[in-house]
C-alpha cells in the first residue's frame, strides 16, 4: 500500500546535490509530490524536504540510498503524524465586484488567512497551513472565481527528535557536528 | 610555488601515488597533456584507441592493484565515451578516478564546441563527481576524489576540469586527506549483531557462506576460510567472489548464480543460514526472490548500508567492513562438524559432473568446446594466471571451469555485463601486474566491440594472451533464443572478419585453431610466447551453458540440461 512520506535530508549546499537526490527517486519512477530546499541554521548546510507517495518497503531503501550520497549529511523519513508541517497557498480571487471584497476578506480572516495584496480586479489571499487547510479555503473561494493558485512545497519539523528514523544507518550522521545537533534541545 | 592548474593536477596525482594513467587527449584537456610532457618520467600514460578502452583498462588496473585506476579524456565525446565504463565500475564497486577536460568556465552552458554536461550525465553512475572551475580547487578535489573512490565501498569518481582551471596559476601545496565530513567509510561494528551471528551459526545445521566481491576488496579471504574451516561451513562464491577461495579448497563448493554450480544453487533452498559476505543478492544470484533461501535466516555483512535489506531481508544485518566483522566473529565462533551437509554438496557435485562437466571438459568428438578450452588453459597455467573474461557464454564457461589458485585473479564485467570489457581490461590488468600471466577469454561478438585496443596492446607490448572463442554467434543470446524463444534466431549470427589477419595487422602475433588435436599445441605456443598473442579457437557452433537457473525461476529449479 502506498503512503505519503516526508523525506528530510541535510546536505552540503552544492550544485548537483538536487540532481543526485532526485535521481534516486526517478530511477524507481517515484513522483515527487512536493520539494522544498533552503539553507538551515548551519551555514553551508541545506535541508531538503521531499514528499513522496510510495510503499513502506521502498521508502526505507530509498532513504538509505539518499543517505549514502557523499554530500548528504543525514537523511531520514517521517510520516505525517510525526511532523509539524506547513505549506503556503497564494490564491488570486476575482474581485471585480467591489461589494464582494469584504465578504472575501471576512472569509479569509475566519480561516486564518490574510489578504496580502489587492488590485482593481483581484485579491491575493495568503494561507499557511496543512495541505487540507489550503484546499478547504480554495474550495470556499472558488465561487468568487479563482484566477490563479499556487501552493508551496511542504516544510516540516519532527515533533520529537525521538521519531523513528527509517533507513538511517548507524555510523553516518554521527560526529558530523551541524546536522545531528538535537534541535529540540537547543 | 606558482604552477599551472595542469601541473598541479599531475603533482596531485603523484601525491596520491599514481603511477599509470590511461587516456586520450583532445581539445579541452590539451593543457593537461602539455604538462604531462614534463612528467613523462614519473607517470606512465597509456594512450588507448578509444576512451571506452581507457576506462576499462583503468578498471582492470584497479582490480589487480586494489587501488583507484585513473583514466583521462577530453570534453564532449571523450567524456561520453567513458560513460559505459563508469556505469560498469559503479555496479561492480571498482575504484576509479576519471578526469575529463571541460570547456572554459565562461563558456559553460553555451553549447560550446565539445561541451557536454558531464556532471549531469554521470550523476547516476558515480559515487561522487565534481566540476573544477578554478585552479585553486585542484589539489583538494583530487585528494578528495581518491579518498572517496577508494574508501568504504569503492566506486567511480568523475572530476571535470574546465580549461581555464587547467591554465590558471595557483600556489601549490600538496593536500592529503584523512577524512571527509559526512562520509564515514568504515561504519562501526555493532557487536550485538556479531554475537547474534555467532549464535545463529552455532544453532545452524546447514549454513552456507556466500562469498562476494567485498571479500576481495576487504582482503579478508583468510578470515572467510578460517570461519569455514572452524565452523565447517561450505563456501560458495558469487561471480565476482571467484578466486577469493582457491577452487580446490575443501570447503569451496562452487559458484552461485544463473550459470553457477548445481549444489550451491539447489541447496540455497535447503540451507537454514545464509552468511552473505560482501555480496548484494543480485538477481542473477537469487533468481526469483520470494523463492530464494526459503528456509534460511540471513546474516548479511556489507559495508554499504543501502545494500542491507535491499533485495533480501537480513535477519542479522552487519553493516561493517567484512574483515572487521569476520575477525570479531572468529574470536567467538565455535568449532563444528557438518559432514552430512557437505555430503549433500558432494552428491550434487557428482551429479553435475556426470551430467554436464565431464562431457563439456573432456569431449572426444564434435568441434572444440568452450569448457574444454578453459579446462586446458587452467591445467596449462596451473590456475596461476589472472583470467579476464568478457560477457556471455565464454564468460560463464571461464567462471565455471578455471581452477583459481590465487586470490584476485578473476576480472570480468558482472553487474553491467559490458560486452567489449575484456580486451581493454586485460591490458590494464597486465600493466598493473606485469609479473603475472594474464589470459583473456573473449567471444567473437565481444572482441569486435573494442578490437581497436589491440593497437594499444601492440604499442605497449603488453603480453596479454588473448583467446577468442569463436562460434560465429552471439552465443548467450542464441542460447536464450533456443531455449525460450522457440529457436527463432533473431540477429545473432555473425559473419566475422579474419581475426588472425586483423591481429597481425595490428602487429600482434596470432593463429587460428579449429581441431582438438591442435588445441594443446596452440595453447602452449600462446602461453609460451613472449609478447601479446591472439589465439582464435573455432568452437562448436551451438553450445549451451548448463546448469542454468532460467530467468525468473527459483534457484532450486536449476536445470542441468
Amino acid at each position: 500500500m502506498e503512503r505519503l512520506y516526508t523525506i528530510s535530508a541535510y546536505t552540503e549546499n552544492h550544485p548537483g546535490v538536487l540532481h543526485r537526490l532526485t535521481a534516486t527517486l526517478t530511477r524507481r519512477k517515484i513522483n515527487i509530490e512536493s520539494l522544498t530546499v533552503s539553507e538551515t541554521e548551519h551555514r553551508g548546510i541545506s535541508r531538503f524536504t521531499i514528499v513522496v507517495r510510495t510503499t513502506p518497503s521502498l521508502i526505507s531503501k530509498i532513504v538509505k540510498q539518499i543517505d549514502r550520497i557523499i554530500e548528504v549529511v543525514h537523511a531520514f523519513v517521517s510520516e505525517d503524524n510525526d511532523l509539524i508541517f506547513r505549506e503556503i497557498g497564494l490564491i488570486r480571487v476575482a474581485a471585480d465586484d467591489k461589494n464582494k471584497r469584504p465578504e472575501i476578506e471576512e472569509l479569509a480572516h475566519r480561516h486564518g488567512a490574510v489578504v496580502t495584496y489587492a488590485t482593481d480586479s483581484s485579491l491575493i489571499v495568503e494561507k499557511t497551513g496543512e495541505e487540507d487547510d489550503i484546499n478547504s479555503l480554495f474550495l470556499l473561494l472558488e465561487p468568487y472565481g479563482i484566477r490563479e493558485f499556487i501552493r508551496s512545497g511542504r516544510i516540516a519539523l519532527r515533533k520529537s527528535s525521538e521519531t523513528r528514523e527509517l533507513g538511517s544507518p548507524s555510523g553516518k550522521g554521527e560526529d558530523i557536528g551541524a546536522a545531528t545537533v538535537d534541535f529540540q534541545q537547543r | 610555488m606558482e604552477i599551472s592548474g595542469s601541473e598541479a593536477l599531475w603533482r596531485a596525482l603523484l601525491n596520491e601515488g599514481v603511477e599509470m594513467v590511461f587516456g586520450y587527449p583532445g581539445g579541452a584537456i590539451m593543457p593537461v597533456y602539455d604538462a604531462l610532457y614534463d612528467f613523462a618520467d614519473d607517470i606512465k600514460h597509456v594512450l588507448v584507441r578509444h576512451e571506452q578502452g581507457a576506462v576499462h583498462a583503468a578498471q582492470g588496473y584497479a582490480r589487480v592493484q586494489g587501488r583507484a585506476g585513473v583514466c583521462m579524456a577530453t570534453s564532449g565525446p571523450g567524456a561520453t565515451n567513458l560513460v559505459t565504463g563508469i556505469a560498469d565500475a559503479m555496479l561492480d564497486s571498482v575504484p576509479l578516478v576519471c578526469i575529463t577536460g571541460q570547456v572554459s568556465a565562461d563558456l559553460l552552458g553555451t553549447d560550446a564546441f565539445q561541451e557536454t554536461d558531464v556532471i549531469g550525465i554521470t550523476i547516476p553512475i558515480t559515487k561522487w563527481n565534481y566540476q573544477v572551475t578554478t585552479a585553486a580547487e585542484i589539489p583538494e578535489i583530487i585528494a578528495k576524489a581518491f579518498y572517496i573512490a577508494q574508501r568504504g565501498r569503492p566506486g567511480p569518481v568523475v572530476v571535470d576540469i574546465t580549461k581555464n582551471a587547467q591554465l590558471e596559476m595557483l600556489d601549490f601545496e600538496p593536500v592529503s586527506i584523512q577524512g571527509i565530513k559526512n562520509f564515514d567509510p568504515n561504519p562501526s561494528l555493532n557487536i550485538e549483531y556479531v554475537e547474534q551471528a555467532v549464535e545463529a551459526i552455532k544453532e545452524s545445521d546447514r549454513p552456507m557462506i556466500l562469498c562476494g566481491h567485498g571479500v576481495l576488496i576487504s582482503q579478508c579471504e583468510s578470515e572467510v576460510i578460517d570461519l569455514a574451516e572452524r565452523a565447517d561451513i561450505p563456501i560458495a562464491c558469487t561471480l565476482h567472489g571467484l578466486s577469493a577461495i582457491p577452487s580446490g579448497h575443501s570447503k569451496y563448493v562452487g559458484m552461485l548464480g544463473m550459470h553457477g554450480n548445481y549444489g550451491p544453487n539447489l541447496l540455497t533452498n535447503e540451507s537454514d543460514l545464509l552468511i552473505a559476505i560482501g555480496m548484494r543478492f543480485d538477481d542473477r544470484v537469487t533468481g526469483k526472490l520470494d523463492k530464494y533461501g526459503i528456509k534460511a535466516k540471513v546474516i548479511h555483512i556489507d559495508i554499504d548500508a543501502a545494500e542491507i535489506d535491499k533485495n533480501v531481508a537480513a535477519t542479522i544485518p552487519i553493516n561493517a567492513d567484512a574483515k572487521t566483522a569476520l575477525q570479531a566473529m572468529l574470536s567467538l565462533v565455535e568449532k563444528a562438524e557438518r559432514p552430512e551437509w557437505f555430503a549433500r554438496f558432494a552428491e550434487c557435485a557428482e551429479k553435475e559432473f556426470s551430467t554436464v562437466i565431464d562431457a563439456e571438459t573432456n569431449p572426444t568428438e564434435g568441434g572444440i568446446r568452450m569448457a574444454e578450452v578453459i579446462s586446458r588453459v587452467s591445467e596449462l597455467t596451473g590456475g596461476e594466471a589472472i583470467l579476464v573474461a568478457d560477457v556471455g557464454q565464454h564468460q560463464m564457461m571461464s567462471a565455471r571451469y578455471y581452477k583459481f589458485k590465487y586470490s584476485n585473479s578473476w576480472i570480468t564485467s558482472g553487474g553491467l555485463g559490458t560486452m567489449g570489457f575484456a580486451l581493454p581490461a586485460s591490458l590494464g590488468a597486465k600493466a598493473g601486474a606485469p609479473e603475472r600471466k594474464v589470459v583473456t577469454v573473449i567471444g567473437d561478438g565481444c572482441f569486435q566491440m573494442t578490437i581497436q585496443e589491440l593497437g594499444t596492446i601492440a604499442q605497449q607490448n603488453l603480453a596479454v594472451k588473448i583467446i577468442i572463442l569463436n562460434n560465429n554467434y552471439l552465443g548467450m543470446v542464441r542460447q536464450w533464443q533456443e531455449l525460450f524463444f522457440e529457436k527463432r534466431y533473431s540477429f545473432v549470427e555473425l559473419e566475422n572478419p579474419d581475426f588472425v589477419k586483423i591481429s597481425e595487422g595490428f602487429g600482434v602475433e596470432a593463429e587460428r585453431v579449429s581441431t582438438r588435436d591442435g588445441l594443446m599445441t596452440s595453447l602452449k605456443r600462446m602461453l609460451d610466447s613472449d609478447g601479446p598473442y591472439v589465439l582464435e579457437i573455432v568452437c562448436e557452433k551451438e553450445e549451451n551453458v548448463f546448469p542454468m537457473v532460467p530467468s525468473g525461476a527459483s534457484v532450486s529449479d536449476i536445470r542441468l540440461e
